[in-house]
């Protein structure tokens, strides 16, 4: 069992930032667990589900981000305590049930963790989850390192219950993924007799109806601001809200999160600590007015360090203003007008950096001739690393089938997708054939508008693509609308058999669950078929078949909604992982390398990483450490000099 | 704090490689065994898409005072372990220092730029080169090829964590190693992963 | 121009030829590589070559060729008229068999001329222009003489012939003969003249090219979208402009014949083809097309013209009239000239095009002003 589950109380362990979130949670007696993969949340449930029946939990994988908070939801009314888990874009998922849970309220505690990506480094934005707590009124807190990780994941759920509210819990990559010491509290299970109370009148929270109605908006909205007035009252007096530093400083940080964590640094590279206070919050909404007065009173100058948007930095102005003349003149610094970078992660090197120009003093440069050098360096001796896919990915194969095939058809076809590893069919890669990607599901939603658009004279062929956990998780509203309206597009189900970018967890069409046992998988093809469209499903690794597939669906002008379903496991998947299909040997003598008629095709434009280019021989090879034997290079090689032997 | 003093505190170790070379586990092992001995350990990673054939970096900051920013200021590396030796460029470009030394694995994965022609891969004796200069001090491990041979490149990250122990002054001994080994692996495993640790403590002992 | 190795590979096929509607579809780029396709009665890019020469642009009819330097090494240059290129005769002929006079679009020569060659040996395989069952042009490659009736009747859109040309070169030495637009017929002459380093020997497997008169070919895009307006679901049988009702198109449906107004149909014609100055197809061994005479067109319809210009050319056709397969008819005194006019109508024309759109006189994109007539 892993120290998360089985650590003593008093014991230290190294534990990452999303395996203190998880420990907290199981210290506070957590009973029911859900929400949906993305990074840098996933280790959470994954840990979760791994020890759930050691714990007695119920974890869940759920379709998508909403539904895992409403499931979460069901288990606080049902006096469990609870927790949703998801990475920033889902809270936008779940944000119409959010606003709706944070008016009526909750009853047992519930959590609602966001692991966030500021600088974008495993998504394709850098969104910041917080102003939703402003928005929908309701408490977020934001642990400042590994220990708080832990502690105020347990404590979250105690504030939730005395305000009866759902609380957010916001971390960032470089807490989640991050490490550090942690030293463990007791486990005390939570009561494991559930019921939901309902004969109450309306405005009953532990025992009535949880309904949101017209009429009753106004007494439910003061409510609610009721609740944020006695969060903010505890928050005056929170321990997670530290203070270092001189009583009268020359520059106060304000900072959370992560942040914190390299503003100390900064201060200790710049030696700046008798001079600069440092204001660590962990509880950011509602700020608590006392404890900022005082504060911000206490110095001139101020900056707000935070990880994402202005957040922090608005409200802290914005409170300033309400203080009136007694706060005094200030100047702000932060990401809005600087010295701080708007955009992109901070680092200890950046803050250091605005720390020092807002004083006047030399950043902290390192050793510039060393940097130049190696920076020269590194330009020959560290050749730059695209993302690609793996060796042996049906994507490969299914993107180089689908450009071949819109390429020969030759009216300006293009590829819809939206949010996986399939999202790398936008490069060199997946061979640019992605031409539009947004949000889970965006892909089929856009489609469906191009797909009607034949009537102003459009003619180009309309495709998209999703992954087989994106089909259930967002696209099937969008196929119902697509069929529906009858609009003329192919959708391609890239079935891989897993939630693979994020660690290839489960999800409705596959058999096993979050904890690994066995639940009914729903099949796509049927689902697909059941809503009348046209279904086909074929297997990506067999080129020439698929191909001709493609190419006759292209051909079926004005057919409606026609559905390709392209079977073929990740490359990561536990059945596939370290097997071995094929052999795959090139012959030198009949590769024609950069002759005329083949140009390197395989190592110049499909890509696979187990294929390397040799420049002495001047011919393809197989890197036997890389390649797992998919076979699939063989297939497209033109003289024919890669060839596959099946493993025995 | 009963922690042996650090040369320096905090101590700044970078573990880097491509995507799938055993990066993290390097680093948690590395963690757990300093962690048993009292130190204040952070460790800041980067994975999720930059596992898709992408650079991945784990930086160790090891302290007897406490924990401190996942990430690790410019120039304030003190060792480099490099899984593939052209990441270690990477990181020095940004990290590297005159007084840093590295230990790198002398198998290299090509980029797919490489693969495709758009770059070209340095050689080995270039890369020697580049490295002498750019560090303090340094050590080549053949640690993939040893790996195969024992039945796995991936152990090729359990040979760097042995062949630190062997020149760092960090308490990085045999014992720590098991106990901290021990406790990560099922049984089964475990055998083969103390013989590699020895394997990359005598190659640099 | 002299044919140069530095000939910009794809880059050529696809700046200067596609980009410019240049591209008449011949296929000569297909199927030598992976990085050009053909489908429906299109060339397409499908990935970036960075090759900076190749022999997709160096055979290429709209490459950089030199049209008189070709004339020269393939014929005989006393037999060369400027207006329809080498002529060592012209005839009219027809299929002695009736039954494939009645497949044939009009005297059913060229099914003839193919079949004896395969009977005869003189090749063994012929590449011949066929459809599929959605009316997509594809080529057939045929050894059995018997399945050559069967692919009679003229297509009007581009069938990728040289694809076909391309795969079969590339397996065992084998004779193998050709029926090629003149767009083809010139990219199978930068074969045979200069072959590119290495492909010396697949290139010496083409035997024999039988030419066909050529006005302009339809795009098939369009041509399906008017098709189906006129006919619904029905079967095209055939398709004929006969030229004294030169105002429509007739279509052999099984709901009978269909007329569709020229007007119409000249909107779908493939604007490559308002760049080409060859009618006649001046690079075969011999070509032919439909017949006019002074008897009317009743007659004529059952008829085809044969410009011979390569003593191969005149082998096959002496050994047809020997062996009895064709029929030969007196040709009227004033067919070449009215076919010279003809000819030179369309290099007219082209020439006006091409001057259009380049806004040059003499530099004319692809060909030099003065390469146009045959010398």
């Amino acid at each position: 069992m892993p120290i998360v589950s089985s650590g003593a109380k008093g014991e230290t362990a190294l534990l990452m930032g999303n395996d203190a979130i998880a420990r907290g949670a199981l210290e506070a007696g957590v009973r029911v667990v859900a929400g949906y993969p993305g990074t840098p949340s996933s280790e959470i449930i994954q840990t979760l589900a791994g020890v759930a029946s050691d714990h007695g939990l119920y974890v869940e994988w759920s379709v998508n981000e909403k539904v895992g908070l409403e499931v979460a939801a069901a288990g606080s009314f049902a006096e469990l305590r609870s927790m949703a888990v998801m990475k920033q874009v889902g809270v936008n998922v779940a944000s119409d049930f959010l606003l709706h849970l944070a008016e009526c309220g909750t009853r047992a505690g519930l959590v609602l963790i966001t692991c966030e990506d500021p600088g974008g480094l495993s998504s394709t934005n850098e969104g910041d989850s917080r102003h939703y707590a402003k928005m929908m009124e309701f408490p977020l807190v934001e642990p400042g390192d590994f220990q708080e990780a832990k502690d105020m994941a347990a404590w979250s759920f105690e504030l939730s219950e005395k305000m009866r509210n759902v609380v957010m819990f916001r971390s960032v990559t470089r807490m989640s993924h991050a490490s550090g010491n942690v030293v463990l509290g007791g486990i005390t299970p939570g009561p494991s007799e559930a019921r939901f109370q309902f004969d109450g009148d309306f405005m009953d929270q532990i025992g009535g109806p949880v309904v949101t109605f017209p009429g009753m908006v106004d007494a439910m909205h003061n409510r609610q601001l009721e609740k944020l007035a006695i969060a903010r009252e505890i928050f005056e007096t929170s321990p997670f809200n530290t203070y270092t530093g001189p009583d009268q400083p020359e520059l106060l940080i304000i900072t959370s999160s992560a942040a914190s964590l390299y503003s100390r640094e900064a201060l200790a590279l710049l030696e700046l600590e008798e001079r600069v206070g440092l204001l660590k919050l962990g509880t950011t909404w509602p700020l608590p007015p006392r404890l900022l007065a005082k504060h911000l009173k206490a110095s001139e100058k101020i900056i707000i360090v935070e990880e994402g948007l202005p957040f922090l930095e608005d409200n802290v102005k914005a409170l300033w203003t309400e203080l009136g003349p007694e706060a005094g003149t200030k100047q702000f610094f932060g990401r809005k007008d600087g010295p701080l970078p708007p955009t992109n992660e901070l680092n200890p090197d950046r803050v250091a950096r605005g720390l020092a120009e807002i004083l006047g003093m030399p950043s902290p440069v390192p050793d510039a001739a060393y940097g130049e050098r190696a920076g020269e360096l590194a330009k020959s001796r560290a050749p730059f690393r695209a993302m690609t896919f793996c060796p042996g990915c049906p994507h490969r194969a299914s993107y180089w089938l689908m450009n071949w095939a819109l390429k020969k058809d030759n009216r300006k076809g293009f590829v819809c997708g939206d949010i996986g590893c399939y999202t790398m069919g936008a490069i060199s890669c997946g061979f640019n054939t992605l031409k539009t990607s947004h949000a889970m599901g965006s892909g089929t939603g856009v489609a469906s508008g191009f797909g009607k658009f034949s009537r102003f004279g459009f003619d180009q062929p309309v495709m998209t693509v999703c992954g087989d956990s994106t089909f259930f998780h967002a696209v099937m509203p969008a196929l119902v609308n697509a069929v529906h309206n009858q609009a003329n597009i192919i959708l391609v189900v890239m079935d891989n058999s897993g939630t693979a970018m994020t660690g290839f967890q489960p999800h409705p069409g596959t058999l096993s669950s979050a904890g690994g046992g066995a639940l009914p998988a729903l099949d796509i093809a049927r689902i697909c078929q059941a809503m009348d469209t046209k279904v086909v499903i074929a297997d990506p690794f067999e080129m020439e078949a698929t191909g001709e597939i493609l190419l006759d669906l292209l051909d079926d002008e004005g057919g409606g909604v026609k559905v390709l379903i392209l079977r073929q496991a990740c490359a990561l998947s536990p059945g596939k992982k370290g097997k071995r299909l094929f052999d795959m040997t090139v012959n030198e003598k009949t590769c024609m390398a950069e002759d005329c008629g083949c140009n390197r095709l395989c190592t110049r434009v499909f890509g696979c990483p187990g294929l390397i280019w040799d420049p002495e021989t001047k011919t393809t090879r197989i890197d036997e450490v890389i390649c797992v034997g998919c076979g699939v290079c063989a297939s497209i090689c033109p003289p024919g000099a890669i060839s596959k032997k099946e493993v025995a | 704090m009963t922690a042996p003093q650090l040369p320096i505190d905090p101590y700044n170790l970078i573990i880097t490689g491509v995507g799938g070379q055993g990066n993290v586990l390097a680093s948690r092992l590395l963690g757990r065994m300093l962690v048993a001995q009292d130190y204040h350990i952070t460790i800041g990673e980067t994975f999720g898409a930059s596992q898709r054939g992408g650079s991945v970096m784990s930086h160790l900051r090891i302290s007897t005072r406490s924990a401190w920013s996942p990430q690790i200021p410019h120039g304030g590396a003190h060792m480099v372990l490099a899984i593939e030796p052209s990441e270690a460029f990477r990181v020095l470009a940004v990290y590297g220092n005159p007084e840093v030394q590295v230990i790198w694995n002398t198998r290299p994965i090509h980029p797919v730029s490489v693969i495709t022609g758009q770059a070209v891969y340095p050689s080995l004796e270039e890369i020697a080169r580049g490295l002498t200069e750019l560090s303090a001090r340094n050590w080549p491990l053949e640690a993939t090829a040893r790996a195969q041979r024992m039945g796995n490149p991936i152990l090729g990250n359990i040979m760097m964590v042995g062949a630190l122990s062997a020149i760092s002054e960090l308490p990085l001994g045999f014992e720590i190693f098991e106990r901290a080994i021990g406790g990560m692996m099922s049984p089964d495993k475990v055998p083969v992963n103390l013989e590699t640790f020895s394997w990359g403590r005598a190659a640099l002992a | 121009m002299v044919e140069t190795k530095e000939n910009q590979g794809q880059a050529w096929i696809k700046n200067q030829v596609m980009a410019q509607g240049l591209c008449t579809g011949c296929a000569a780029c297909v199927g030598l590589c992976p990085y050009q396709g053909f489908y429906r009665d299109q060339t397409a890019i499908i990935h970036e070559c960075d090759r900076t020469w190749g022999r997709c642009s160096a055979y290429c009819p709209r490459g950089q060729v030199d049209l008189n330097g070709l004339r020269q090494a393939m014929f005989d240059p006393r037999h060369i008229i400027p207006e329809l290129g080498a002529v060592k005769g012209l005839y009219m002929t027809r299929a002695s068999d009736p039954k494939l006079r009645d497949q044939a679009q009009h005297g059913g020569t060229v099914s003839t001329l193919v079949a004896l060659a395969l009977e005869e040996g003189l090749i063994d395989t012929a590449v011949l222009a066929g459809q599929d069952k959605n009316h997509h042009s594809e080529s057939v490659a045929v050894s059995d003489p018997s399945r050559v009736a069967s692919l009679s009747g003229s297509k009007f859109s581009v069938s990728p012939t040289l694809a076909k040309f391309n795969e079969l070169s590339q397996g065992d030495p084998s004779r193998i003969g050709v029926v090629a637009t003149p767009c083809q017929a010139l990219a199978l002459a930068r074969m045979r003249v200069s072959p590119q380093p290495g492909d010396e020997a697949r290139v010496k497997n083409l035997e024999l090219v039988i030419g066909l008169f050529c006005g302009w070919a339809l795009s098939f895009r369009e041509l399906k979208r008017l098709i189906r307006e006129k006919t619904g679901a029905a079967e095209i049988n055939g398709m004929d402009i006969p030229p004294s009702k030169h105002q429509i198109m007739a279509l052999q449906t099984d709901k009978g014949i269909i007329e569709i107004p020229m007007a119409e149909v000249q909107a779908c014609v493939r604007e490559s083809c308002r760049y080409c100055y060859d009618l006649t197809c001046e690079f075969a061994d011999l070509s032919v097309g439909s017949a006019r005479s002074p008897e009317g067109w009743e007659v004529d319809r059952g008829w085809n013209q044969v410009l011979v210009r390569t003593e191969k050319g005149q082998e096959l056709l002496e050994l047809a009239r020997s062996r009895g397969v064709l029929e030969f008819k007196e040709v009227p005194p004033e067919n070449l000239d009215k076919l010279k006019a003809a000819s030179l109508g369309k290099k007219n024309t082209c020439v006006g095009q091409l001057e259009a759109v380049s806004g040059q006189k003499d530099d004319l994109i692809y060909t030099r002003r003065e390469a146009v007539l045959c010398q």
